[in-house]
C-alpha cells in the first residue's frame, strides 16, 4: 500500500530533515560569507560534520519508521510553492526503495568527503567557499533524490550542475579551470535542454510530473518515446555518457574531494537515477528503451578502451566511472533496476574511495612494485591484440584522442554555435547601429571554449 | 654541399643544446628535491639574472611592490634604508638647482605606487571620483610630457608562435608526451615507444584513414618516414617550412622549447640520465620532442583574425600607463600644475625620462636591495661583531654520548631540545648520507637504488639480506609480500575493466565503504590496525648488510659496482664525516649516527621531504652502514694513521630519525657489547623525551592539534598516523629567521635560538664567499642540502666582509638564493 500523508506526521518530518539540513548549512555558511564574517575552519568542519551526521541519522530513522509501518512507499506533500491558475507547483517528497538508499549515500559521503577536506582544504584560500559550495551540491542532491515530482527533481538537478561547474573552476585564478569549468556548464545546459522540455512534454500529455503516478499506462508509445528520449538527453549529459564524456576528464580540475564525491560518486549517478525514475515511462517504448541500451553500451566500450591509454591517475579514474556509468544505463534498460540500484551504490562508494586515494597512487605503485619483486607487468594487450597492427594503431590514436568525441562537438556544434552567434551580433549591430558588449562576450566565451579545449591534462596532475 | 649541411647540422644541435639548459633540469618525481629555478643564469649577478630569467620565462623578477610596502609599513625596510641604497647607485640632476635622481626616486618609493594597468587607469578616470585639481594635473601631465607610445620590453623576443596555434599545439603534445613518458600507470603503453618519440608519433599518424588531429598531418608523417629524416633534419626541414631565418632561429627555438619547458627538459633529463626512470626507460631525446612540436607548429591551422588588438590600442594604453606614472611621480614630489609649466622644454624631457626609467622593475629591485641592507644591519653585522671577539674557544671534556644528525634543517629542533634535556649530549651535524654513498638494496626492494647525492654516482653496491637463521623467515615474508601485490594489483586493475569492474563494482564496491569510514574518521586507529596486521603476518627478518669486501675485486654485480666496501674505502669514508665535524679524540663510550626521512602518503611529493644528501631518499641504510663501519677493528686501527683515535669501549650505533612522525629506530642492538646496555637505555630515554619535545613544538604549530598541551599529546599527534587526507606533510621545521654557518662555539650566546644547527666548517681559514667550502665535499653537500645559499652568504657576510662590508655593498650577492634575506617559515 501506497502512503500519503501530510506534513505534520514524524515520518515525513525526519525525511523532510534529510533534505532541509544542507539546505541549512548552505545557507548558515553563505549567509556569514555574504555578511563578511569568515567562521574559523574548526567550526565549519564542526556544523559540517553534525548536519551531516544528523542528515544520514534520519535517513535510517525515516527508513526504519516505514519499515515499522510497512509502508514501501511515502509521498509527503508539504503545501504548494506557488500557484498559476490550475498548476501548482507543490513541495512533495517521495520516499521508497530507490530513494533511500541513495539519500543515506548522500549524506554519508558527502560527510565522508567533508571530513576528508577539512584536513585536505586546510588553509586553502577558498576553505570557506569550498564548503558552502559541499553544502549546495549536498541540499541539491537530496532535493534531486527525494523530488516527489519532476518539476522538483528539476531544481536539485540544476543545484547540483551549479555545484560542480563552481567546483571545477575552483581554481579560478588559473585559466585551465575557468575555461574548462565553462566547457562543462555548456555541456550541462545543452543536455538540460532533455530535462526541461521532458517535462514540459509530460505535463502536456499527462498535466502531472508527479513521480508515483507514473507508469506505463499513462502515455501511449509514441509520447512515451518523445519523452524518454528527451530525458535520456538529460541523463546523458549528467552522467558523461557519449557523445558527452569529455567533459568528465576536464572537471577533474577542481580539488581532489569535490572530484570523489561529483564524478566519482553522487552527481554522475544523478543522471542513472533519472532513468530509474522514469523507467515506468520507458517500458512503453521500445524505441527508448533500445536507445538507452545503445548509449549505455557504447559508452562502456569508449571508456574501457579509453581509460586503457590514459597515463595520469585522475582521468583513468574518470574513464573507469564512464565505463561502469554506461553498464549501469545498460542494466535500466534491460529492466534490472535492482542490480542497477546496487551498482550505483557500489560503484559510488568504491570510486569515492579511490579518488580520495588518487594523489597517492605514486607511493601505492612503488609500493606494489616493491612487493612484487619487481615484477609487475607493465600492462598488455588483451582483446586488442587480435587486431592487425595496423588498426590497432588506429585504435590506439582514437583511444588517446578520446574517441575523437570533443572534435566531433566541436564542429558540430560548438563552431557553428559561435558562428551563429557572431552572425547575431552583427545582425544586432546593423539594427541598432552600435556595438553589442553583452552578445560579443558571449561569442569570444563560445570560441574560446574549442581552441582552450584539452588543455586538462596540463594541471590535472596537481591535485 | 654535404659539407655545409653538416656545419648547420652542427649548428642547430649546438644550438639547442645550449637552449636546454635554460630547461627545468629535475629529474622524474621519485627523485626530486629541490628545483632551482635560475640554475641557468648562475654566471650573471644577481639582479642581471632574475631580470633575464622573468623575462625569458614570463616570471616575476622580485616581490611585488605591495609586499615590499607591507614590509615598509611593518618596519622591515625603512626610509633610511632606501637613502642608504639609493645612496649607493649613482646621482645625476634632473632639473637644475631643483630636483636629483635621489629625490626623485625617494619621492616615488615612498610615495603610493602609480597604478600600471591601462584598463584600471581608465576606470579610475571616469568612476574613480578624481578631484578636479588632481584630474587638472593629470590633464596638464598628458598635454605637457609626449610619452613614448611602445613598450620596449619584449620587442627583442620577437612574434612569437600565435596563442591560437599554441591552443591547439600543446594539448595534443602533452597527450602525445603522456602517453609516450607514461611509467606504467596506462594499461596499453604507446606503439613503437620503444624506436623513440618522433618514430612513435609518425608510427601513429602516418595511417590514412583516421581522423587527423591537423590537416594535413598524416601526408606529412608518411612524407618524413619515406625520406627517413633524423630528428635534426625534420627540425631544419620545419623551419624552413615556417619560414624561420637564421637570425630568427635561436629565439624562436627558445619560445618552443620553453612553451611546454616541463615537458621538453623531462624529455632532455632522460635523454641524458636515462636511468632516472622509475620504471621504463624509453629512449628520450630533447631533439626529437622539438620535432614533433615543429611539425605540429608547422601544420596547425593558422586563424587569419588579428591576434591581441590592433597596435593603436596597444599605444594607446602604454601612454595612459607612462602618463600616470609622470603624474604619481609629480603628485608625490608635490608639484602643481605652475610647477610643471614652469619647466623648461630640455627640462621636462628630462623629467620625462627619468620617471619612466625608474620602471617598476627597477623600483621593486631598490625595494630589494634596501631589504637586504636591513636585515644586514639588523642581524648579519651583530653576529660579525660577535663573533670577532668569539674566535676559537677551546672545547673542552668528553661528553656523555655523541649523536650524529644530519644537516637538514628539520633536525634542528631536535638537536636543540636534546641538548637543553641533557648538557651531557653532544649533537654534531654531517650531511645525512655520512660519506657513504653507496647503491642500496633493502631486504624488501625490488633492486638497488642511490642512496648519495644526485650528483655522484655510487661505485660501491650493498645489499641488505636476512642473517642465516631467519632465512626462513625472509623467504616467508618474500611470498606473502609477492601475494599481497598480486591481489592489490588485481584490486586496482579489477575495477577498471569491464567485465571484472562490473561485478566487482556492483556486489564488492558496497565493502569499501569500510575502509573508507576508518581510513577518513579514524586514521590513527587504521595505522595502528596495519601496523599489527603487518606484524602479525610479516615479522621482520633480523638482517644483515654485505659489507665486507676485503679482496680489491670484490664481485661484480650489474652495472659496474662492486660489492662493498673494502678496508681502505671505509676509513676514507669514516674519517672524512669524523675529521670535518673535529671529532678526533674526545669520543663518548656511545656515539649515535641518525640518518632521516619522513613518511606520508598522500603526497606525491615525497621525496622532496627525505634526506636531499641521499638523493632524496631516506638516510637509515647510510647511518646503519656507516656504524658498522666505524665498529670495525681493522678500520679503528686504520684510522689512527690519521690521528683519529676511537677508543676501544666507544661502541656506534646507527638510527634513522622520521622527522614526519618523529620516531627514532636504533639499529644492530644486538651486536653491541652489553657493558653500553645502561648508557644505551639511559640515551634512549633522553632521546624520547628529545622527539616528544621536538613533536610538541612542532605541533604547537599545527591548527588541527588544539595547541597539544604538552610533549605526550604532541607525540600523539604526529606519531604513526599517515592519515589520507594529510595532504601537507607534517614536516614544518622550526622557524628560521636567520642561519649561519660556523664553528658551534662561535655563536653560542649570541643568540638563543640560533642554536647550530649547520655543520661545523673545516678549520681552513680561507672559508668566504662559499669558495673554501665549494671546494670541499662538505661545500657541495652544502649546496645540494637545501638553501644552500643562505648559508654561503652569512658565511661571506660574516667571515670575509666583517662588518660594514668591503664597498658599502651589503655582500656578495649569489644569484641562487631565496629572493628574500630574512624570510619566516622555510
Amino acid at each position: 500500500m501506497n502512503g500519503s500523508f501530510m506534513s505534520g506526521d514524524p515520518m515525513s518530518t525526519v525525511l523532510f530533515l534529510t533534505v532541509a539540513l544542507p539546505g541549512a548549512g548552505f545557507l548558515l555558511l553563505a549567509l556569514s560569507w555574504l555578511a563578511g564574517w569568515e567562521p574559523p575552519e574548526k567550526l565549519v568542519a564542526r556544523v559540517t560534520g553534525l548536519i551531516y551526521t544528523v542528515a544520514a541519522l534520519c535517513v535510517l530513522t525515516g527508513a526504519w519508521l516505514m519499515h515499522a509501518a510497512q509502508l514501501p512507499s511515502l509521498h509527503a506533500d508539504y503545501g504548494d510553492w506557488f500557484r498559476v491558475g490550475d498548476y501548482a507547483f507543490k513541495f512533495e517528497l517521495y520516499f521508497d526503495g530507490v530513494s533511500l538508499p541513495l539519500l543515506g549515500l548522500t549524506t554519508v559521503l558527502t560527510g565522508l568527503v567533508a571530513a576528508f577536506s577539512r584536513t585536505y582544504m586546510h588553509r586553502e584560500p577558498g576553505f570557506l567557499r569550498f564548503f558552502v559550495l559541499l553544502h549546495l551540491f549536498g541540499f541539491g542532491a537530496t532535493l534531486g533524490f527525494a523530488a516527489g515530482s519532476f518539476d522538483l527533481l528539476v531544481g536539485g538537478w540544476e543545484l547540483v550542475g551549479l555545484s560542480s561547474v563552481l567546483l571545477i573552476s575552483y581554481f579560478f585564478e588559473r585559466p585551465g579551470p575557468v575555461t574548462n569549468a565553462l566547457r562543462v556548464f555548456a555541456t550541462y545546459r545543452s543536455a538540460d535542454v532533455g530535462l526541461l522540455v521532458g517535462i514540459f512534454a509530460l505535463h502536456h500529455f499527462r498535466h502531472s510530473a508527479a513521480l508515483p503516478a507514473l507508469d506505463a499506462h499513462t502515455l501511449d508509445p509514441n509520447q512515451a518515446t518523445i519523452v524518454g528520449l528527451l530525458l535520456l538527453l538529460a541523463a546523458m549529459g549528467k552522467a558523461a555518457q557519449i557523445p558527452f564524456s569529455g567533459w568528465l576528464p576536464r572537471a577533474m580540475e577542481g580539488p581532489t574531494p569535490s572530484s570523489a564525491i561529483f564524478y566519482g560518486a553522487i552527481s554522475v549517478h544523478l543522471g542513472a537515477y533519472l532513468l530509474l525514475r522514469a523507467r515506468p515511462l520507458l517500458e512503453s517504448s521500445p524505441v527508448a528503451l533500445g536507445a538507452v541500451a545503445l548509449v549505455g553500451l557504447a559508452t562502456a566500450l569508449h571508456g574501457v578502451f579509453v581509460g586503457r591509454v590514459c597515463p595520469d591517475a585522475k582521468t583513468s579514474l574518470a574513464y573507469a566511472a564512464v565505463t561502469q556509468l554506461g553498464l549501469i544505463f545498460f542494466e535500466i534498460a534491460m529492466g534490472w533496476t535492482t542490480l542497477a540500484l546496487l551498482h550505483i551504490l557500489g560503484h559510488s562508494t568504491i570510486r569515492t574511495l579511490q579518488f580520495l586515494r588518487a594523489p597517492s597512487m605514486l607511493h601505492e605503485y612503488h609500493r606494489i612494485h616493491a612487493a612484487s619483486g619487481g615484477q609487475v607487468e607493465a600492462g598488455g594487450l588483451s582483446i586488442e591484440g587480435i587486431l592487425p597492427f595496423g588498426l590497432r594503431r588506429r585504435l590506439y590514436w582514437f583511444a588517446v584522442d578520446r574517441a575523437h568525441l570533443d572534435r566531433l562537438l566541436d564542429s558540430v556544434a560548438v563552431r557553428p554555435l559561435a558562428r551563429l552567434s557572431a552572425w547575431l551580433v552583427r545582425v544586432e549591430e546593423q539594427l541598432t547601429g552600435g556595438p553589442a558588449p553583452a552578445a560579443r562576450a558571449v561569442v569570444s566565451a563560445q570560441s574560446a571554449s574549442p581552441s582552450a579545449a584539452a588543455r586538462e591534462e596540463v594541471d590535472v596532475l596537481h591535485d | 654541399m654535404k659539407t655545409a649541411a653538416h656545419h648547420a647540422d652542427h649548428g642547430l644541435a649546438h644550438t639547442v643544446e645550449h637552449l636546454a639548459h635554460l630547461l627545468p633540469a629535475q629529474g622524474p618525481i621519485g627523485v626530486f628535491i629541490h628545483h632551482n629555478t635560475l640554475h641557468a643564469f648562475q654566471h650573471l649577478p644577481f639582479d642581471e639574472a632574475v631580470q633575464e630569467a622573468a623575462r625569458l620565462y614570463g616570471n616575476e623578477p622580485y616581490m611585488t611592490e605591495a609586499a615590499y610596502r607591507r614590509d615598509f609599513d611593518r618596519g622591515r625596510i625603512t626610509a633610511e634604508d632606501l637613502d642608504v641604497v639609493l645612496g649607493w647607485e649613482p646621482d645625476a640632476e634632473i632639473v637644475p638647482f631643483l630636483l636629483d635622481r635621489r629625490a626623485l626616486r625617494r619621492a616615488v618609493l615612498l610615495a603610493p605606487p602609480a597604478l600600471d594597468d591601462a584598463a584600471e587607469i581608465s576606470w579610475w578616470l571616469a568612476e574613480g571620483g578624481v578631484a578636479p585639481q588632481r584630474r587638472h594635473l593629470f590633464e596638464t601631465c598628458r598635454r605637457l610630457f609626449t610619452v613614448p607610445q611602445s613598450a620596449d620590453r619584449n620587442e627583442a623576443d620577437g612574434p612569437a608562435t600565435p596563442a591560437a596555434v599554441r591552443a591547439v599545439v600543446d594539448p595534443l603534445i602533452i597527450r602525445l608526451c603522456g602517453a609516450f613518458l607514461d611509467q606504467g600507470v596506462a594499461y596499453w603503453p604507446m606503439p613503437d615507444r620503444q624506436l623513440g618519440f618522433l618514430a612513435a608519433v609518425r608510427s601513429l599518424f602516418e595511417t590514412t584513414r583516421m581522423v587527423e588531429p591537423l590537416p594535413g598531418l598524416a601526408a606529412e608523417m608518411a612524407r618524413q618516414r619515406r625520406h627517413q629524416w633524423t630528428a635534426i633534419q625534420t627540425v631544419e626541414e620545419m623551419l624552413r617550412r615556417l619560414d624561420i631565418d637564421v637570425a630568427r632561429q635561436e629565439q624562436f627555438l627558445r619560445q618552443e622549447l620553453l612553451a611546454l619547458g616541463g615537458w621538453a627538459g623531462m624529455f632532455y633529463r632522460l635523454q641524458e640520465e636515462p636511468y632516472l626512470a622509475p620504471h621504463e626507460r624509453v629512449p628520450c631525446s630533447l631533439m626529437e620532442y622539438l620535432a614533433v612540436r615543429l611539425t605540429l607548429v608547422a601544420f596547425a591551422p593558422r586563424t587569419s583574425s588579428a591576434e591581441v588588438g590592433q597596435p593603436e590600442a596597444m599605444a594607446e594604453r602604454t601612454a595612459l600607463v607612462n602618463t600616470t606614472a609622470l603624474f604619481t611621480a609629480a603628485e608625490a614630489l608635490g608639484y602643481g600644475v605652475a610647477d610643471l609649466e614652469a619647466f623648461s622644454r630640455e627640462n621636462r624631457e628630462r623629467f620625462c625620462r627619468e620617471v619612466l626609467s625608474f620602471h617598476p622593475v627597477e623600483r621593486r629591485r631598490v625595494w630589494h636591495i634596501a631589504y637586504e641592507y636591513h636585515h644586514e644591519r639588523d642581524v648579519l653585522r651583530p653576529i660579525a661583531e660577535r663573533l670577532r671577539g668569539n674566535r676559537r674557544r677551546p672545547v673542552s671534556g668528553t661528553p656523555k654520548a655523541q649523536v650524529f644528525f644530519c644537516i637538514d634543517e628539520r633536525e634542528e629542533s631536535i638537536r636543540r631540545h636534546l641538548e637543553e634535556l641533557d648538557p651531557q649530549v653532544e649533537t654534531l651535524g654531517a650531511a645525512g648520507f655520512f660519506g657513504v654513498a653507496m647503491d642500496y638494496a633493502g631486504i624488501d626492494d625490488p633492486h638497488g637504488v642511490s642512496l648519495c647525492p644526485v650528483v655522484v654516482k655510487p661505485q660501491h653496491a650493498i645489499r641488505e639480506q636476512p642473517v642465516a637463521e631467519h632465512a626462513d623467515l625472509h623467504e616467508r615474508r618474500r611470498a606473502l609480500r609477492r601475494l599481497w601485490s598480486q591481489f592489490a594489483q588485481g584490486a586496482v586493475k579489477s575495477s577498471r575493466t569491464l567485465w571484472l569492474g562490473w561485478i566487482s563494482t556492483a556486489i564488492l564496491g558496497l565493502f569499501s565503504m569500510f575502509p573508507l569510514l576508518i581510513r577518513i574518521l579514524a586514521p590513527r586507529r587504521y595505522g595502528q590496525l596495519m601496523a599489527r596486521l603487518n606484524d602479525l603476518f610479516l615479522p621482520e627478518p633480523r638482517t644483515e648488510v654485505t659489507l665486507m669486501r676485503n679482496d680489491e675485486h670484490g664481485h661484480h654485480l650489474n652495472e659496474g659496482l662492486v660489492l662493498g666496501f673494502t678496508v681502505a674505502e671505509k676509513v676514507e669514508r669514516v674519517a672524512s664525516v669524523l675529521a670535518p665535524a673535529g671529532l678526533r679524540t674526545r669520543f663518548s663510550r656511545l656515539v649515535v649516527v641518525l640518518g632521516h626521512g619522513s613518511t606520508s602518503l598522500n603526497n606525491p611529493h615525497e621525496s622532496a621531504h627525505d634526506c636531499g644528501a641521499c638523493g632524496g631518499r631516506r638516510g637509515g641504510p647510510n647511518a646503519r652502514l656507516f656504524a658498522a663501519m666505524a665498529n670495525h677493528p681493522e678500520v679503528r686501527l686504520a684510522l689512527r694513521d690519521r690521528g683519529i683515535m676511537i677508543p676501544a669501549d666507544t661502541w656506534f650505533v646507527g638510527g634513522y630519525h622520521d622527522t614526519s612522525s618523529d620516531e627514532i629506530d636504533l639499529y644492530d642492538l644486538e651486536a653491541m657489547p652489553r657493558a653500553h646496555d645502561a648508557e644505551l637505555a639511559e640515551l634512549r630515554a633522553t632521546l624520547d623525551r628529545a622527539r616528544a619535545a621536538n613533536a610538541h613544538e612542532r605541533a604547537r604549530r599545527f591548527e588541527s592539534a588544539d595547541g597539544a598541551a604538552g610533549p605526550k599529546q604532541g607525540l600523539e599527534h604526529v606519531e604513526g598516523v599517515w592519515p589520507l587526507h594529510q595532504r601537507r606533510l607534517r614536516c614544518r621545521p622550526a622557524r628560521t629567521d636567520a642561519r649561519a654557518v660556523s664553528r658551534p662555539p662561535l655563536l653560542s650566546g649570541v643568540l638563543r635560538p640560533w642554536r647550530r644547527y649547520a655543520r661545523p666548517v673545516p678549520d681552513a681559514p680561507d672559508v668566504g664567499r662559499g669558495a673554501g667550502l665549494r671546494g670541499h665535499q662538505p661545500g657541495i653537500l652544502l649546496l645540494l642540502c637545501g638553501q644552500p645559499t643562505l648559508w654561503l652568504r652569512h658565511q661571506a657576510a660574516a667571515q670575509h666582509h666583517g662588518p660594514g662590508g668591503r664597498d658599502g655593498r651589503p655582500f656578495q650577492r649569489s644569484p641562487h638564493r631565496t629572493a628574500v634575506a630574512d624570510g619566516g617559515d622555510s
